[in-house]
């Protein structure tokens, strides 16, 4: 429907002589800017704001493939049930907790593991090999894998216990072995991560900042403390960003190793709309889960951005 | 009309019924078997009647070793409406599921005018399992249960005759393994990791105490009995007639273990027998089965198994394809399956059938085990109820709950879902 404006808008360049798509031959910046925008924004919307439009607008359905009805609108019902659900109650805990647990973790040992790669070694590619290949390794192999290591019979680890005298334990028969043995296998898996981007700016660092606090005296510790660390903070924090909303949404390692045994001890909330969706076909309920685990992402998204601005 | 236009309308005629008659010539049937149960033997019964019908080429995709992990690929590739598969292998507890969600076409029109009659030739469980209000949803592929494997040369060394009850069983298991002094040699394997079989685990005992867990489509769970059933299984691990990592064997493990000559008792599936008896067996000729023991004072139960041939709604060729399901749940094929893969028959006749007697002799003591196993809950949410009860069993022999616990858990988690 053409508005008042516009048909004077058209009357106005026919009257000049122009057409109205004349303007796109030569824009003006922002109109250039608008159209190069364009394709990346059609995507985006196309690929990422109408599923998430769709899978909130699910959230308020009553949508289950086996119940044979079709879709019904059941407005808070999916969310009420949560609340009294209490398998996810349980694996929202876990999923914090692993959270809590390996990302912290595994800022601790990339950071080592970084601080050793910059070290001035003559050859420096085992060493940086060494750090790509955990995290060039699918999540799922990575956890298939542990999940043979921690084998209380034919694992390597109760193995190499066994052989310095310890009898070891049965991993996955119990809730908090089986849970410490995913947090390793997840600090193994992503500290890599954390490593190459810290790395990365170690050696934004300029070599003049440690000789100038080598000639006032100030000790390794000191230099790490006052020089190393602050400068790396935006390093850290872009790291940690990534990691955390990666944490939040752990799926595979648990998913591979324990199937969120013994019992559901050890499922994550991801775990949870996966049973639910893929395994139950209760759509509605699924996308429930999904829409608390999409806000809890953007609320800690959120939280870090706010550091970062608070700093900066 | 010059000669040139009739020229180019005939080479066009021509043209259309060759491409007509090539689309006729080639049906493509995507079919998908579980890996567990000889893909290599069905595609021989596939490669004899693509010699009968030219017209149709069939091709097997197999994936996932565990019921589960086939059950969440193939809902994948039907919420996608997906129409690469024609024809799918179902576990016997998922046509009802099948049916409910629209993903399979029912055999009711190709079957004749009255379905229930056409049904009446197969084992009765499987008409009813395959049944879903008056509409047969797919067609028995085989039938199965679960048995009592045993090592015949361990049990007449020690002079013992296999356990008709889980405490005779207990006691067999505790002198044998005393008295063969093999610290690798477990007296009973069965599974207690979180997967479907667990499911079965559980109601061995519980339907051997007289009990249902599901009657006219409502839920009947009895407590007490819940709390018996795991502690029964619980004590074999406390009294070391288990493994302590039970909590870790899935079927395949109970099959691979006993098979390497470390399991005295083992509750498995029939496809295990074929394996038991291959070359690389070590347990080869030294294998009893029997029927599963009841508990004191109880019924012998067996949990029903078996396969069934869906047609998924989104295929583009569902006649070609119900035509060959037909042909696949047949006698025929049923006998060749038997004698070859030895896959229990979904056909009562079958199983005293000279050829299959001769190839697989116990099939005929196995006829009475299938005939009474009973069969899991068939309701569309299928999945949840399975997820409850195997986590439970597996929470329960990790000893992350007591069976008390486990049985309060289980019995309020399934009210939820079978209101």
């Amino acid at each position: 429907m053409a508005t008042a404006s516009e048909t004077t808008l058209v009357t106005t360049h026919n009257e000049s002589g122009t057409k109205w798509w004349t303007r796109f031959l030569d824009p003006s910046e922002r109109t250039l800017g608008v159209l190069l925008l364009m394709p990346a924004a059609l995507l985006l919307t196309l690929i990422i704001v109408y599923p998430v439009c769709r899978l909130i607008w699910t959230s308020f359905q009553n949508l289950s493939l086996t119940s044979g009805v079709p879709a019904t609108f059941a407005g808070l019902e999916n969310y009420s049930l949560m609340l009294e659900d209490p398998v996810f109650w349980e694996t929202t805990w876990n999923t914090v907790l692993i959270t809590l647990i390996t990302v912290p973790g595994a800022l601790l040992v990339g950071l080592a593991l970084a601080l050793m790669a910059n070290l001035p070694f003559n050859v420096k590619w085992p060493v940086r090999l060494s750090l790509l290949i955990p995290w060039a390794l699918p999540l799922s192999f990575a956890g298939l894998i542990f999940a043979w290591f921690f084998h209380s019979e034919y694992g390597v680890v109760n193995d190499v216990l066994r052989r310095i005298g310890i009898e070891g334990v049965i991993w996955f028969n119990s809730a908090n072995w089986a849970f410490a043995a995913i947090c390793l296998t997840i600090i193994w898996k992503t500290s890599s991560f954390m490593a190459l981007i810290i790395l990365a700016g170690l050696q934004t660092i300029p070599r003049s900042l440690y000789e100038a606090a080598d000639v006032d005296g100030a000790g390794r510790l000191r230099q790490f403390f006052e020089i190393t660390l602050p400068l790396l903070k935006p390093a850290i924090v872009v790291a940690l960003i990534f990691r955390t909303i990666t944490a939040l949404q752990t799926f595979d390692i648990p998913f591979t190793m324990t199937r969120g045994g013994p019992g559901t001890s050890t499922a994550t909330l991801a775990m949870y709309i996966h049973q639910n969706t893929v395994d139950f076909l209760d759509l509605g309920y699924g996308s429930a889960l999904a829409v608390v685990m999409f806000a809890l992402s953007m609320g800690v998204t959120a939280v870090y951005l706010r550091m970062i601005r608070a700093k900066g | 009309m010059t000669l040139n236009k009739t020229m180019t309308l005939l080479l066009a005629g021509a043209a259309v019924t060759l491409s007509a008659s090539v689309a006729m010539a080639q049906t493509n049937l995507r079919v998908f078997v579980s890996s567990q149960h000889r893909p290599d033997v069905w595609r021989k019964a596939f490669d004899m009647y693509e010699a009968k019908n030219t017209n149709v080429k069939v091709t097997i995709e197999t994936g996932g070793n565990t019921s589960e992990q086939q059950a969440q690929y193939l809902n994948t590739v039907m919420t996608a409406k997906d129409s690469s598969l024609d024809i799918m292998i179902l576990d016997v507890i998922r046509p009802a599921q099948y049916a409910a969600a629209g993903w399979t076409v029912p055999f009711n029109d190709v079957l004749g005018g009255d379905a229930a009659s056409a049904m009446k030739r197969y084992l009765p469980a499987y008409a009813e399992a395959n049944t879903v209000d008056g509409k047969v949803v797919a067609l028995p592929a085989f039938a199965d249960a679960m048995f009592l494997y045993y090592r015949k040369d361990l049990l007449e060394k020690h002079g013992i005759q296999p356990p008709q009850t889980w405490d005779e069983l207990a006691a067999a298991a505790k002198k044998v393994t005393e008295a063969e002094k093999d610290p690798n040699l477990q007296g009973l394997s069965f599974q207690g990791k979180a997967i479907e079989g667990a499911v079965c685990t559980f109601l061995l005992p519980y339907w051997s105490m007289g009990k249902q867990l599901v009657s006219d489509g409502k839920l009947s769970f009895d407590k007490e009995t819940a709390v018996k059933s795991l502690k029964l299984w619980k004590d074999f691990v406390d009294q070391g007639v288990a493994k302590k990592n039970i909590a870790e064997v899935a079927t395949d493990d109970t099959r691979k273990e006993f098979q390497a000559g470390n399991v005295l008792f083992a509750v498995n599936w029939s496809y295990a027998w074929g394996q038991f008896q291959g070359a690389e067996s070590a347990v080869k000729d030294k294998v009893g089965v029997v029927k599963l023991p009841a508990v004191q004072g109880g019924q012998p139960a067996s949990c029903l198994g078996g396969w069934e041939w869906g047609v998924s709604a989104y295929s583009n060729n569902k006649t070609e394809a119900q035509k060959f399901v037909q042909y696949l749940s047949s006698p025929e094929v049923s006998e060749f399956m038997a004698i070859n893969a030895a896959l229990l028959p979904q056909f009562p006749e079958v199983y005293t059938d000279a050829d299959v007697t001769k190839a697989v002799p116990w099939f005929a003591n196995a006829k009475p085990v299938v005939e009474t196993a009973k069969a899991r809950p068939v309701t569309p949410r299928y999945n949840e109820v399975s997820e409850i009860i195997r986590t439970t069993v597996n929470g329960v022999l990790a000893g992350q709950s007591t069976p008390e616990e486990g049985a309060t858990q289980m019995e309020g988690r399934l009210r939820r879902v079978l209101r």
